[in-house]
């Protein structure tokens, strides 16, 4: 049985403004690499990352639509109260529910793994025994959702300990942004793992990431800053 | 060892140093500055002048490279590129 609302009542709806945030910082990022890509394109990474990035992107539109039906299935239920209106209504977003389920886990795992191969390439078995992980991992989260946040906070820790890493080679305040944005994005899945034992666990997780998507853009709009003043020097 | 120069790193050093010279070099300069082999500079040079990055001009017998302001929006557009690549570590 999939759980259907770990948030407090007060909270409710507060988490797609979250989500919605992080899909605006994402895109940001993506479409800025595309454009580097198409400046430079022997460096694939550029679109591995801007790849990467939509797709988790793709998987908070996901949550939210998933969001969107669980809201909206409590209203309909406390405001009609005939049952047969309430019956369809529950039925028809329940696939809704499902699918958006589904697609924001396989999508989110799927977007930090092809960003987790960008640092560590993989051969192409590499990338089919990771792809079935995935797809593991997302069937068994269905009756353990902790198994979702446990695989993210796996892959979420090998990335940020590669850009820590970086911070090390490269030194500067804008990789420093990056590794604290990812840093706090994993601290919120150790957070996320333990939400069924208190809803305000949920909301302690939900700022954090929302911070950890802060420290993203703040990382980006750095990037620019930085840059233009190198290119006017 | 040393990582080799990316096409986008030789163009961004040449922009540069005609930057840094006020906006206008004469070749030999820009190859010495850019430390690039005669044929290749001449390969980029053709190439930013076909994209409008930079201009010939002759004055007094000389012949200069002039930087664009098309030339001046892509040092930034690629100075903001690079950035990108060294935080992301792309």
């Amino acid at each position: 049985m999939i759980e259907l609302v770990y948030s407090p009542n007060w909270f409710h709806g507060k988490d797609i403004i979250i989500d919605t945030v992080s899909i605006v910082v994402l895109s940001l990022i993506a479409f800025f690499s595309i454009r580097c890509y198409r400046i430079d394109k022997e460096n694939k990474n550029y679109l591995y990352l801007a790849i990467s990035f939509i797709v988790i992107a793709f998987s908070f539109l996901f949550s939210i639509i998933t969001n969107f039906t669980i809201y909206y299935k409590s209203i309909e239920t406390a405001n009609l109260g005939f049952l047969t209106l309430t019956y369809q209504a529950m039925r028809s977003t329940d696939i809704l529910f499902f699918i958006g389920y589904l697609m924001h886990r396989i999508l989110m795992l799927s977007g930090l793994f092809m960003l987790y191969c960008i640092y560590d390439k993989h051969s192409k078995s590499g990338m089919f025994l990771g792809l079935y992980l995935i797809l593991v991992s997302t069937y068994f989260s269905r009756s353990a959702y902790y198994i979702f946040h446990l695989t993210m906070l796996v892959m979420l820790l090998i990335i940020t300990l590669q850009y820590w890493k970086n911070y090390r080679k490269v030194m500067n305040k804008t990789s420093k942004w990056l590794f604290y944005g990812f840093s706090l994005i994993t601290l919120s899945q150790i957070v996320f793992i333990f939400i069924n034992t208190n809803p305000l666990l949920y909301v302690a997780a939900e700022i954090i990431q929302l911070l950890g998507y802060i420290g993203l853009l703040i990382t980006f709009i750095k990037v620019l800053k930085d840059g233009k003043k190198k290119g006017k020097k | 060892m040393e990582r080799k120069r990316e096409r986008s790193d030789i163009v961004l050093d040449m922009l540069l140093s005609i930057q840094g010279r006020g906006g206008r070099i004469k070749p030999t300069h820009l190859m010495y500055k850019a430390n690039l082999a005669h044929q290749q500079m001449k390969a980029y040079l053709e190439e930013l002048v076909g994209k409008d990055f930079v201009r010939k001009v002759r004055e007094k017998d000389y012949e200069y490279i002039i930087i664009t302001d098309t030339g001046l929006k892509f040092v930034e557009k690629i100075a903001q590129m690079k950035e990108f690549e060294r935080t992301f570590g792309l």
